[in-house]
């Protein structure tokens, strides 16, 4: 087995600003590390926290959530919603030895491919510092 | 000014007392109905009753320290939609503002029904009430328990103390209700206080004719003893339980005898769901899923879903847990399913600035959103 | 039914093959549960590769299409129509990205590989629990609302209506016209404001197809998009516009008298009354709750002198519906009122206007027939401007009102036009922002007349040896400055009107931070809205000037058109769905929808979604504890799915990284040591 731990990551991205950002940066060749994979969301607005969960406790390290730029919402308001969501896991998580920093809320606008490829490869290094997610014998899925 | 009057004690039985109080209110004509807890048996656990009669009204023991379950979800049946009639329901404070919750998730309603909250001593869980009860009658248990003076006696009996969701409970006086019998401070063989803490209270008892007078002597003082011993007992509480589940694997170890039955979550009066999506398709999963996973560590634990459920249990419903201890005393294999998620409910609820049964104003966390809000929750990683 | 899927790997030349073994990751794929076909093309989105998914899902009978290609934001759409075509519902597929996510941005191809087949495993997780989606076509009624009649509206009005559809044009004042029927010169071009206004308002009174209807407000809206029903609520007038002729005899005679709006309380006007000879309509309206004959049943001098019998003061509030395809909401704006700013002194100081107040100083019919005098009747000998009162102020509107420099400068030539050259006149500004269309230049103009210009904000103004005293500070001199003068205008900002909550609660539309309605995208969908259908036009979206607000206007208006001339709209099934059976009725999920798309069924005690008005956004979903909320398309068992696959989780998975060696990323996935087994 590999000696360097290889973090694994999700992104929940909405469609309009951050995975638009993903696209730019692609198309603009921004190089990324690998470990990180979009799931692609309408909004931030409809990341249940159970997604979250259920990735950390199936083998994420870390999940990243980012949408829009406060007023930026193509639905309005769905990011304000999200942040609620991610400050309450923000104050649930930590209790169990899930580190604060495993779950972050960014907002990356549609434009900001350099900030999307910034924001990928600094969380990958995060997590990559921090160690792997404590492995959990019940937490199957 | 709020009116306070008093319950005149006879015979040494501050039981009897409130019964007559009770009947003095269902004679009431507003009143169509009291929901409050009765013994409906010699031994066991005095239920939660609809009375209608006031005959029915002599097995009625608002005082006994018994907590069978939360009737906040109770009320809430018996409030949502048109009920066509007022009913008063005798509550602790727990129940109370677990009510407060349930209203403002549209679940029951405050309309018509006048709440008779019951300073709250605490009440043994179920199991442990039947041991408090030993071959006792179960009122003069009731009376036993109490003392002379509300509040001051002390609460283990027979090897057995209350609940320990009740011994780190800081809310032993109600709020939001529109009536309070405070027996806290009381000489219960003598009189109880009730005040009147709403305008529908207060009308309530101005029909009733009791003698008035000036306060609730003493009540004040016991409570904040009370609460501040309480208030020992839960930090020392929040401290211990947080040391025990400090990891995830801490976490699984604590939960270790769960078995999903899901009682926690029937027994929890905010957990407010028809059903539990833990129990719907979106957990079934296929045969092959199972086996892989299996595969994956070599075994799965069955039932899967165990820390999973719990975790977004805790999102859903721990800023609006009032630590009544249902969910301990439902559990069948002992979990202190309680402590875990007052443990959890005090950083989500501090964090929110919400304290749930306080005011129907304040909006659920997760229902409302600011736009300047928790700039510290976002993070600039370019 | 068993799931047949086809997976497609796009090489995209070698934008993907060139770093993806895309062969390799559709023998992964081959291996994945339920899929049937998986291959490698060139291009998939070229005819060739289209034509293969075609004749695989016909050949092979797939029920499910994986494409890994390009960017789904690209390329889904061609995707879903060959699905279409080969008679597959389009939301039977999955589109995933393994370019700009993938090998566009991975530097090892080993790793791009690795993540590739994620990507793909994800997708036939999925895939798997897509569901049969149909988008609805719904009619489109061919009548247009527009709400308010100042230059925004009449403008809309006028476009729409000229395209042959019908405009039911709702004013809640009197007369139409709005703010511009105010003002006296316009800038930078000082054409008379009446004199390009007012064809533009006969020209909607004699349009056949606008109704127009004044002294009325929209009171309620239900509907969606191509089928709205609203409410117009015509106040009383007393007056009946089809008899009255407009004489204006009962003007004259009216003994009740009260502050007239219109001169922004310079001046009186009658309990009957209409804002200027040139009102349209001219019919004018009894102020019920002033008139003596209404409020104490005596007087009624105005019927016995009307010679037509217009007069009725027995007139009832009515309430008529309308139902049209869209709306076009042209509320406008109010002026601050900058009473609260009581270091400007206005409502203490008889000479401290605000720059509607001063408009109306200037315009022919206003209370002092268009000349500049002070509350005496002199002529002021020296006036300051005070641009940017409650504009550009955290304390107040911290945004710009875009209009405030420009007619000050308007004002500054005003004044010394009209008073005299030896007028001193005073600009305390904090920047000046000139930048229409022939806007600097007349800055430019302007300087050059003799006007002062003093950078920095007032601190305060008072009152000395019967002067107002300008106190501040001049920044660019470092200096503190002491004006004396006789007249003070304060460049009040532009904000939102008062009611503006109300109306957007009607109407289903969301207010910005600074309380204007909020656009559906604040540079590519400025005159739309969150709520399809209604549209946006001039200054109820923000602080603009007359050519910003009448290019505004026609834009709302094609909006409004574009509508209205296909006829039908096409509804995306990606909406929410509750579960009846789940749903528990908590409501919270009412309060959280941002387009008004959730009802409370009180009977059955359950939140329903109006498919017709929910975007899918997912905020009800991404809430509802129970799980009853669900977006379709975006569903709790898809988006689990995909995590599965995403975490290679899901079968097939170790053999093939051991194949292909490319363990780095996915070995602790499979067996991280030290775990608790």
């Amino acid at each position: 087995m590999n000696n360097e731990f290889e973090p694994t990551i999700l992104a929940f991205v909405c469609n309009w600003c951050t995975y638009t950002a993903a696209d730019l940066a692609g198309t603009s060749r921004m190089v990324q590390q690998p470990n990180l994979r979009l799931v692609r969301m309408m909004c931030t607005g409809m990341v249940d926290p159970k997604y979250i969960v259920k990735s950390l406790l199936s083998g994420a390290d870390g999940v990243l959530v980012s949408g829009c730029h406060p007023g930026d919402c193509h639905y309005i308001n769905g990011n304000y919603k999200a942040r609620r969501r991610v400050k309450l896991l923000n104050e649930i998580l930590p209790q169990f030895g899930i580190e604060k920093e495993r779950v972050k809320l960014t907002w990356v606008g549609a434009s900001e491919g350099n900030e999307f490829a910034a924001t990928v490869n600094n969380f990958i290094n995060e997590i990559r510092e921090l160690g792997p997610m404590e492995a959990c014998s019940m937490a199957v899925v | 000014m709020a009116t306070t009057v008093k319950i005149q004690v006879d015979g040494n039985n501050p039981v009897l007392a409130l019964q007559g109080f009770l009947k003095g209110l269902l004679d009431d004509e507003s009143i169509g109905g009291i929901l409050v807890p009765v013994h409906l048996f010699e031994k066991g656990l005095p239920m939660p009753t609809l009375v209608t009669d006031s005959a029915k009204l002599s097995g009625a023991d608002p005082l006994a320290p018994a907590f069978s379950m939360n009737s906040a979800k109770l009320l809430a049946r018996l409030t949502r939609g048109q009920s066509g009639e007022r009913i008063a329901a005798v509550l602790r404070p727990c129940e109370i503002r677990a009510f407060v919750e349930l209203v403002k998730l549209n679940q029951g309603s405050l309309d018509d029904v006048v709440i008779v909250g019951v300073d709250c001593m605490g009440a043994y869980d179920n199991l442990s009430y039947k041991t408090f009860l030993g071959d006792a009658d179960s009122f003069q248990a009731t009376l036993d328990f109490h003392g002379l003076i509300g509040g001051e006696a002390d609460t283990v009996r027979n090897g057995v103390d209350i609940a320990s969701a009740c011994q780190s409970c800081e809310h032993p006086a109600p709020q939001n209700a529109d009536v309070v019998i405070g027996i806290a401070g009381a000489h219960l063989h003598e009189s109880i206080p009730v005040m009147a803490t709403s305008a529908r209270g207060e009308a309530l008892l101005s029909g009733l004719n009791l003698p008035d007078i000036e306060s609730a002597n003493g009540r004040d003082k016991t409570l904040e003893s009370l609460i501040a011993a309480r208030i020992v007992n839960r930090d020392a509480m929040l401290e211990k339980t947080k040391a025990l589940t400090g990891t995830l694997t801490d976490l699984s170890e604590y939960l270790s005898a769960c078995v999903n039955c899901y009682n926690c979550r029937v027994a929890c009066p905010v957990c407010y769901c028809k059903e539990c999506v833990f129990n719907t398709d979106v957990f079934e999963h296929k045969p092959w899923q199972y086996m892989e996973w299996a595969k994956r560590k070599g075994s799965l634990k069955m039932p899967t879903d165990t820390i999973f459920y719990h975790l977004t249990r805790m999102a859903h419903m721990s800023t609006a847990c009032v630590g009544c201890g249902q969910c301990s005393n439902a559990c069948p294999n002992g979990i202190p399913v309680m402590e875990l998620f007052r443990t959890v409910a005090a950083r989500t609820q501090e964090s929110f600035d919400y304290e749930p049964g306080r005011s129907l104003d304040e909006s659920p966390p997760l229902s409302v959103f600011k736009e300047d809000e928790f700039q510290e929750t976002v993070s600039h990683m370019a | 039914m068993a799931k047949k899927i086809g997976v497609y790997v796009c090489h995209c030349g070698s934008n993907i093959a060139g770093k993806v073994d895309c062969e390799g990751v559709a023998d992964f794929a081959k291996g994945l549960k339920d899929v049937a076909v998986s291959r490698d093309y060139q291009f998939m989105c070229s005819d060739p590769g289209q034509e293969m998914i075609i004749k695989d899902i016909r050949e092979h009978g797939l029920n499910r299409v994986v494409v890994a290609s390009c960017s789904p934001r690209l390329h889904e759409k061609t995707f879903q129509q060959a699905c279409a075509r080969a008679g597959l519902n389009p939301y039977l597929l999955q589109h995933s990205c393994i370019r700009e996510h993938c090998s566009w941005i991975t530097a090892d191809p080993e790793e791009a590989t690795a993540k590739a087949k994620h990507i793909v495993e994800a997708a036939v997780e999925r895939v798997g629990r897509h569901q049969e989606l149909f988008s609805r076509e719904v009619e489109v009624l061919p009548d247009v609302m527009v709400v308010g009649a100042g230059i925004a509206g009449i403008q809309a009005s006028l476009d729409i209506a000229k395209s042959g559809h019908t405009v039911h044009l709702v004013e809640k004042s009197p007369s139409i016209g709005g703010h511009m029927a105010q003002f006296d010169k316009t800038f930078p071009t000082l054409d008379c404001a009446a004199c390009i206004s007012t064809p533009k308002m006969v020209a909607v009174s004699q349009e056949p197809n606008i109704n127009l209807m004044t002294w009325s407000e929209v009171e309620d809206v239900s509907g969606f998009v191509g089928n709205y029903t609203a409410t117009v609520l015509h106040k009383p007038r007393y007056i009946n516009a089809d008899v009255c002729t407009g004489c204006g005899a009962c003007l004259e005679k009216c003994p009740t008298k009260a502050l007239s709006e219109f001169d922004e309380g310079l001046g009186m006007r009658k309990a009957i009354y209409r804002n200027s000879p040139q009102a349209v309509p001219n019919t004018p309206v009894i102020d019920g709750t002033i008139c003596k004959k209404i409020t104490k049943d005596k007087c009624g001098i105005c019927q016995t002198i009307c010679p037509t019998g217009a007069i009725d003061y027995e007139m009832k509030e009515t309430r008529e519906v309308f139902h049209v395809g869209s709306i076009v909401l042209a509320t406008g704006y109010d002026t601050m009122d900058p009473t609260p700013m009581a270091e400007y002194g206005f409502g203490k100081y008889d000479e401290v206007y605000t720059a509607l107040q001063f408009e109306r100083l200037n315009n022919a019919v206003g209370p002092t027939e268009g000349r500049i005098v002070m509350k005496n009747g002199k002529s002021p000998e020296s006036v300051a401007i005070i641009h940017c009162v409650g504009s550009r102020d955290v304390n107040y509107h911290e945004y710009c009102s875009r209009t405030c420099c420009m007619y000050a400068l308007k004002y500054d030539h005003l004044i010394k036009d009209k008073v005299g050259h030896n007028t001193n006149v005073y600009n305390f500004y904090i920047d000046m922002r000139c930048f229409g269309k022939g806007y600097e230049e007349f800055f430019k103009r302007v300087q050059e007349e003799g006007v002062t210009f003093i950078r920095g904000r007032p601190a305060e103004i008072v009152q000395e040896n019967g002067k107002l005293v300008v106190v501040g500070e001049d920044t660019l001199l470092g200096m503190n400055v002491r004006v004396p003068v006789d007249m003070v205008v304060l460049c009040t900002a532009m904000e939102a009107q008062k009611d503006m909550a109300e109306v957007a609660r009607v109407f289903g539309v969301a207010q910005g931070q600074d309380g204007f309605f909020l656009e559906e995208h604040p540079k590519l969908g400025p005159v739309s809205t969150a709520t399809d259908g209604v549209f946006l036009a001039g200054a109820c979206q923000g602080p603009k000037d007359i050519p910003d607000a009448v290019a505004h206007a026609s834009g709302g208006a094609a909006q409004a058109l574009a509508l209205a001339a296909k006829g039908t709209v096409s509804i995306s099934p990606t909406t929410s769905w509750i579960n009846p059976d789940i749903c528990v009725g908590c409501k919270v999920c009412v309060g959280l929808c941002p387009y008004s798309a959730i009802e409370f069924d009180d009977r059955r005690q359950i939140a329903v979604i109006n498919e017709a008005m929910c975007k899918g956004c997912g905020s009800c979903a991404g809430y509802c504890p129970s799980g009853a909320a669900q977006i379709k398309h975006f569903n709790e068992n898809q988006i689990f799915d995909e995590i599965d696959g995403l975490l290679g989780l899901l079968p097939g998975l170790p053999e093939i990284i051991d194949e292909t060696g490319a363990q780095s990323v996915q070995a602790r996935n499979v067996i991280t040591p030290g775990e608790p087994a």
